[in-house]
């Protein structure tokens, strides 16, 4: 089968390697060129949404972001541009990687192929991305950081004592002053 | 139009819908989102953000989105266009003196482009109250029958007692199920 012809995707080369990775392959024995080459692809986005680099920017975002969001049910309008923001910032993270990692990767060419393979995408690695386009998962993903953040969340390691101090100590101390 | 955009609108489930809310302040429309959500109404303040409900109703996933009506906040609705299937328009019937100003900014919905392809769902809300306009009434006032743009749909309705607003629902469902999901 002649890769040269895939290179749109220009990721003949990862085609074996991503093959052995992906275990759901279930086109193991039928694939065509095309089908290999749209596997290999996801896999690289798996591969870019899975490292540490990835999580970090969505880190540095929130860091960023976080003490712009409360834990109300209604939502603030400056939520919108931040979330398009984020959606936007990914996007570009992801096209970007996708360019450095497979020689002559066109977005274009990729999502026309995406749309006549989408019943394809693993169930997970589409589940992932579409999360974060989900603008309710992003806002708990910043309500859940700020909660992190001021101590209320599961990380312990803010320190109890500091915690506990700021919230029943500076209460008493401005009414208790007279008397103690 | 990046990859996760894309993704997302071509997994636009066939059976997911999106509502958008609008109309003036204080014309009911987190009322309705919460009363067609089962959820107390006793108490609702006014909107200066947007709300989001994301329900299941007749096997249809709604994500239904409100937007505050305020003055000041009517230029942000612009952000909350895309993807929309259906839009609801909600009128507060016994707001006469402001029903121009009503009809005025419906028709600037109507001109924008992205919302071109939305059914439009008008609810003549707070039929309940004594001095309120029939959808008969509303409906001229508007000049609904000169929109030939959308298809579109009047319904009295009182989002305290809940009348109406599920046959108002179940109207846009079927039109944008007849119009989306047999285009395929």
């Amino acid at each position: 089968m002649d890769l040269k012809e895939l290179s749109v995707l220009g990721c003949g080369d990862n085609t074996v390697e991503m093959v052995e990775v992906d275990e759901e392959n279930f086109a193991l024995s039928n694939s065509s060129a095309a089908d290999a080459a749209f596997d290999a692809v996801i896999g690289r986005i798996e591969d870019i949404i899975m490292e540490e680099e990835f999580q970090q920017l969505q880190q540095s975002f929130m860091d960023k972001h976080y003490m712009e969001f409360d834990d109300s049910d209604e939502n603030k309008l400056s939520y919108t541009p931040i979330f398009n923001d984020y959606v936007d910032l990914l996007e570009r993270h992801l096209e970007q990687q996708l360019m450095d990692r497979i020689p002559g990767f066109n977005m274009t060419a990729f999502t026309h192929l995406l749309m006549q393979h989408k019943e394809e995408v693993p169930g997970d690695i589409s589940d992932m991305l579409l999360s974060f386009t989900d603008f309710m998962a992003f806002k708990e993903m910043f309500l859940d950081y700020r909660a992190e953040k001021e101590g209320k969340g599961p990380d312990l390691s803010q320190g109890l004592v500091v915690t506990s101090l700021s919230c029943t100590g500076c209460k008493h101390t401005g009414s208790t002053t007279g008397t103690s | 139009m990046g990859l996760l955009t894309i993704l997302k609108k071509m997994k636009h489930k066939e059976r997911e819908m999106r509502l958008l809310m609008l109309g003036l302040d204080n014309a009911g429309k987190t009322t309705i989102l919460k009363k067609f959500n089962g959820e107390d109404v006793s108490t609702i303040s006014p909107t200066l953000g947007f709300n989001i409900k994301t329900l299941e109703h007749r096997g249809f996933k709604l994500n239904i989105w409100d937007v505050g009506g305020q003055k000041s906040l009517r230029s942000y609705w612009r952000n909350y266009f895309e993807s929309t299937d259906g839009l609801v328009w909600v009128v507060d019937s016994a707001d006469r003196l402001r029903l121009d100003d009503c009809k005025r900014e419906l028709s600037v919905l109507l001109l924008e482009e992205r919302l071109a392809g939305a059914t439009l769902l008008v609810f003549a809300n707070k039929q309940d109250l004594p001095g309120a306009l029939s959808k008969e009434a509303i409906q001229e006032a508007m000049g609904l029958d000169d929109i030939k743009t959308h298809h579109w749909c009047i319904m009295g309705c009182s989002a305290v007692t809940g009348e109406n607003l599920l046959s108002g629902v179940d109207w846009l469902l079927d039109d944008i199920a007849a119009r989306v999901f047999t285009a395929d």
